[in-house]
């Protein structure tokens, strides 16, 4: 796994590997059907560094773990596993953390303006599915829930809202490999 | 579509698609999809280009996990709402409490109803029976008519408006509302409410309907009561001819019940008769019990201390009252709480570990 470039590689190592024990436990704890747990750690790094790699990432921690749970879900379901009982929400933003309410790496927020803008820019439906799903990580059945739709709403309505966004960040010339 | 970059309608449905097919992606595919989507992407060779742009944008909004950081926080969707903006830039400092807009409205013309009016008035606000139970932390609803005009739904209140030249009309369907009038003799302001109707020029005054009784309650200027000329075809009589400020009348239903009763009210008896209306509240170094206090005075949502001695907690804050969400999420970010929902009407604060 570790990235090649020395800067990415010191990152990695302050500012994610420590994160490792505590998402190991975690992920342990609610998924207990699962047995590959490693590789699904390490494709949370590859997500993680790559999306590092573009760009600022608010808040890795959180990054790591919405990431990991999403990735364990999804292969669960999969495997054909209903989701864990007695799971909540917001399980995912409910990881021990040493200094509650303090950001752990909050980057300027300039450098998401232009994210935070393109949701604000979208339908009221579709703004509220997007943040639930980006911001605090929630799956399509979670917010259906959440919001008190079908699933169905959620997908359609989301995939309105991430193309809505994408025509957002296209008007401000932003788009794959664009330099920020 | 005068967007110079968007492109023609046929590129448009392939972004339509690309975007649906990433929602799917995301959450896996069936093994039918899985088939459905490899014809699809070899059907058009644009289709592979739109897919790969329509992925970068769902990863690029992953850089916003987490942007919230509050430990437990309740998932807010309106986190980003447009209107809150001052709020959406204020979180990002972690002070989510000025997401509270002072609307500096008086307390205006209140009507309620406590039933869903009649078995003969076919509302479609019915539907919204089965509302989810965070509905009820939602913010009481504030709607400006094009007259300038304000009305205040509380939580379950459906209202329509009907405005002509001659008069502005608006049926109080079911529910709770509040009329803040403006000022037009030549268009006189007429709320129809259960068979009657009240009637103003520029005033602000409350109106109640119960399952029994319709209650007006005056704040400020002057009111009549009528029956609707439905039920009195030939226009008889007012209800009630003239009814000024801090009176409170009880007309009845039925049309044989007694003839309307007018009281005055005093000034804590008003102000508990319309305590559902969000107002800001201003707190200078109040106790974290008082605030709970009030807040839970307001709003069908309970706070309760877990932990006896955060009552003891004094602050200073400005907070709408029916912002409970914000201020849970204030308490979780900037006092190291946290918040558990109990059922769906009750918040329990405790000390965070």
């Amino acid at each position: 796994m570790p990235p090649q470039d020395p800067e990415h590689a010191r990152w990695f190592v302050d500012e994610v590997l420590p994160h490792e024990p505590k998402l190991r436990a975690w992920l342990g704890a609610r998924f207990p059907h699962l047995n590959d747990i490693d590789d699904l750690i390490q494709e949370s790094y590859s997500r993680l560094m790559r999306a590092h790699g573009s760009g600022p990432i608010a808040n890795p921690k959180a990054f790591l773990f919405v990431t990991a749970r999403n990735l364990a879900l999804n292969h669960l379901r999969h495997l054909g596993y209903e989701r864990p009982a007695g799971m909540v929400e917001n399980d995912c933003l409910t990881v021990p953390d040493d200094a509650p309410g303090v950001p752990e790496a909050l980057t300027r927020k300039e450098d998401f303006q232009h994210l935070i803008q393109a949701i604000q820019s979208l339908p009221d439906r579709c703004r509220q599915i997007v943040t639930l799903r980006k911001i605090y990580g929630l799956s399509q059945k979670e917010v259906a829930a959440r919001l008190g739709i079908s699933e169905h709403t959620v997908e359609a309505q989301g995939s309105i809202g991430l193309r809505k966004c994408i025509e957002f960040f296209r008007r401000q010339g932003y788009g794959p490999g664009s330099p920020r | 579509m005068n967007d110079p970059i968007s492109n023609s309608p046929e590129t448009d449905a392939i972004d339509r698609e690309a975007a649906y097919w990433v929602l799917r992606i995301d959450r896996r595919l069936t093994a039918a999809e899985q088939d459905e989507y490899s014809q699809w992407l070899s059907a058009d060779p644009r289709h592979r280009d739109a897919i790969a742009v329509q992925r970068w944008g769902w990863e690029e909004l992953d850089r916003l996990t987490g942007l919230q950081t509050t430990v437990n926080a309740l998932p807010d969707p309106d986190l980003l709402a447009p209107s809150r903006k001052l709020g959406a830039r204020k979180f990002l400092e972690f002070a989510p409490w000025l997401m509270a807009v002072a609307a500096a409205v008086a307390v205006g013309l209140f009507i309620r109803s406590e039933h869903p009016a009649s078995e003969t008035t076919r509302s479609p606000a019915n539907e919204s029976v089965a509302v989810p139970s965070y509905a009820l932390a939602a913010p009481i609803e504030q709607r400006t008519l094009e007259d300038g005009s304000v009305i205040e739904l509380n939580r379950g209140a459906a209202i329509e408006t009907h405005f002509s030249a001659a008069e502005r009309r608006v049926s109080l369907m079911r529910g709770e509302a509040n009329f803040t009038v403006a000022k037009n003799p030549n268009r006189p302001f007429i709320v129809s409410v259960g068979g009657i109707e009240v009637r103003a020029v520029g005033t602000v005054f409350n109106v109640r309907l119960d399952r029994a009784a319709i209650e007006v309650l005056v704040a400020e200027g002057k009111v009549q009561v009528e029956q609707s000329a439905a039920n009195v075809p030939t226009g008889g009589q007012p209800l009630i001819p003239l009814m000024i400020a801090g009176q409170h009348a009880v007309v009845a239903l039925s049309p044989e019940a007694a003839p309307p009763q007018v009281a005055t009210l005093s000034a804590e008896e008003q102000e508990q008769k319309t305590a559902w209306q969000p107002r800001l509240l201003d707190f200078t170094s109040a106790s974290l019990s008082e605030i709970v206090t009030d807040f839970n005075r307001r709003n069908p949502v309970r706070l309760i201390l877990g932990d006896p001695e955060l009552g003891a907690l004094r602050l200073s804050a400005t907070f709408h009252s029916d912002n409970v969400e914000g201020f849970v999420r204030l308490m979780e970010s900037d006092f190291g709480m946290r918040a558990e929902w109990r059922g769906e009407t009750e918040i329990v604060l405790r000390k965070a570990r």
